[in-house]
């Protein structure tokens, strides 16, 4: 019963991986820079990887979930998730920037490069002393909404698959299986957004940091991680046909 | 972020072994016992909730032993992940496990799964915790302990049709995660520092676990009714008296001095 339900569904458990693995990789782009950034002594956003991996990936699970609701086409949900994930990560960091220029005091600058990368901007000079940079450069925003669309992505990639799963089991679109769906992909996203926040050590300003080098080892570690929460969770969610 | 202790092992008068037994003994016993009686009386489906506070006990102590070496990322993180597993194992636990062997299956699931994560994070990652393994599965079994036991207080049984229909579809899984989560990562977290100690952090745990006892009283209305929902958030209500009382007390033993600061200066006071 349980192998015939994980063969019946290896195309999207798959796309459950994928997604996965997605998730692990865009919290390296995400400029977090947790506690010391909330006191405006490091580069990025204020607080920690889990918690903004959440608020963007969540929020491109709610937008995703709505698409899903009005039409079923991959790309479309794919870019409704990423849509809204990257807005929500554009907004957090808008604010974010507002409170350390206006608020704080302070000037956006990057202390891992002497030179904004896309904007060519002089960093270093601006790194006022005894920090790691403050605020958030440019560079550092992109990356930031790179790493908002490829989570909400992977967050609507296991979204999309779980409901396949659900809906083939059930043959409905409940609201057991909306509910037993969106608790495992959120589930299944802090699982991935804790593992690659332990391998950047809790704070990151984006593609440009030496740290950024690091991934392969998160997303491997993903990787494998996803392979069994999937295993997991197609079992359980082709269980509700049974009932 | 930095977060957690100076990167040594944390010192304890209740050994993880014992926290060990009270997490998994104390949790499976209030589970079954909650789902068992409760079809005598809806009232006594609180034991779920008692199991789930111990299983909360157990998951803050041993956040507290893994926190303590310094994760490199705040200790929310690891709450985070021991419910997310949790869930995912306890789900599963319940939909193959039947009308019995549910909270076992799900918590050897959560286990494994606690198991492959430490190991990646030490031998991939490269974390070099040394009780990483061993933190993740007692994290993990944890979490899925409290998600049963919760789900346990709201519907009074842990059948998987029960539970998807009246925790799971309603959305009180959600917040099951995150009481279930806090329980496990607040208690360190508000109390760490080098004057942390073991009593006054798990006295926190018990007082987090009496509040998810009495949000899943209050949840539990929908399906037995205002009385037992009535009794379940006022035993909460009482545990939580007691535990936030006996915090307060270590509070005051630990600290240098406790004084009052009174009231803000008025602007007159000031000129």
């Amino acid at each position: 019963m349980i192998v015939d339900a994980i063969i019946a569904n290896i195309e999207w458990l798959a796309l459950i991986v994928i997604g996965g693995v997605l998730i692990s990789w865009s919290v390296h782009f995400v400029p977090v820079g947790g506690a010391p950034a909330a006191m405006a002594q490091a580069t990025g956003i204020g607080t920690g990887t889990v918690q903004l991996a959440a608020g963007a990936g969540l929020t491109g699970l709610i937008s995703a979930g709505y698409m899903m609701n009005v039409i079923d086409n991959l790309p479309l949900i794919l870019a409704s998730g990423a849509i809204g994930a990257m807005i929500m990560i554009s907004v957090t960091m808008i604010v974010g920037t507002l409170v350390y220029v206006y608020g704080v005091g302070c000037v956006p600058a990057s202390a891992k490069v002497k030179f904004d990368p896309l904007t060519g901007d002089r960093q270093d000079l601006y790194v006022s002393q005894g920090t790691e940079g403050h605020g958030l450069p440019t560079v550092c925003f992109v990356s930031g909404v790179i790493g908002g669309g490829l989570g909400g992505i992977g967050g609507s990639l296991i979204y999309y698959a779980l409901m396949k799963v659900g809906i083939a089991a059930t043959s409905a679109m409940t609201s057991d299986v909306v509910g037993l769906v969106a608790i495992f992909a959120v589930g299944i996203f802090f699982v991935n957004a804790v593992i690659p926040s332990y391998n950047i050590g809790g704070t990151i300003e984006g593609f440009h940091d030496p740290k950024w080098k690091k991934w392969p080892k998160a997303v491997v570690s993903s990787f494998v991680a996803t392979i069994f929460c999937a295993l997991v969770a197609v079992v359980a969610i082709s269980q509700l046909g049974g009932l | 972020m930095s977060a957690g202790g100076a990167g040594e092992e944390a010192t304890s008068s209740y050994s993880p072994q014992t926290m060990m037994g009270i997490g998994i003994i104390g949790g499976l016993v209030g589970i079954y016992l909650g789902a068992l009686l409760s079809p005598t009386h809806p009232v006594l489906s609180f034991l779920g909730g008692i199991g789930a506070i111990c299983a909360i006990v157990w998951g803050a102590d041993a956040v507290r032993r893994v926190a303590s070496y310094g994760l490199g990322t705040g200790v929310p993180s690891i709450g985070m992940i021991a419910l997310g597993m949790g869930i995912v194992a306890s789900l599963f636990g319940l939909s193959i496990g039947g009308s019995f062997a549910g909270p076992i299956v799900a918590f050897i699931s959560a286990a494994i799964i606690g198991a492959i994560i430490g190991l990646l994070a030490n031998k991939v990652i490269g974390m070099g915790i040394p009780i990483m393994e061993q933190a993740m599965v007692e994290i993990a079994g944890a979490g899925s302990l409290v998600i049963i036991g919760l789900c346990t207080v709201i519907t009074g049984t842990f059948e998987y049709s029960a539970v998807i229909e009246n925790v799971v579809a309603p959305g009180y899984i959600a917040m099951i995660f995150i009481f279930g989560g806090m329980g496990i990562l607040h208690p360190f977290n508000a109390n760490l520092g080098p004057d942390e100690k073991q009593d006054r952090t798990l006295s926190v745990a018990i007082e987090k676990g009496a509040l998810a006892l009495v949000v899943a009283g209050i949840a539990s209305a929908i399906n037995e009714g205002l009385e037992a929902a009535f009794v379940t958030a006022l035993i909460g209500v009482i545990i939580w008296y007691l535990a936030f009382k006996k915090y307060f007390e270590f509070v005051k033993r630990d600290a240098h001095k406790v004084v009052g600061t009174g009231m803000l200066p008025t602007e007159e006071e000031l000129q």
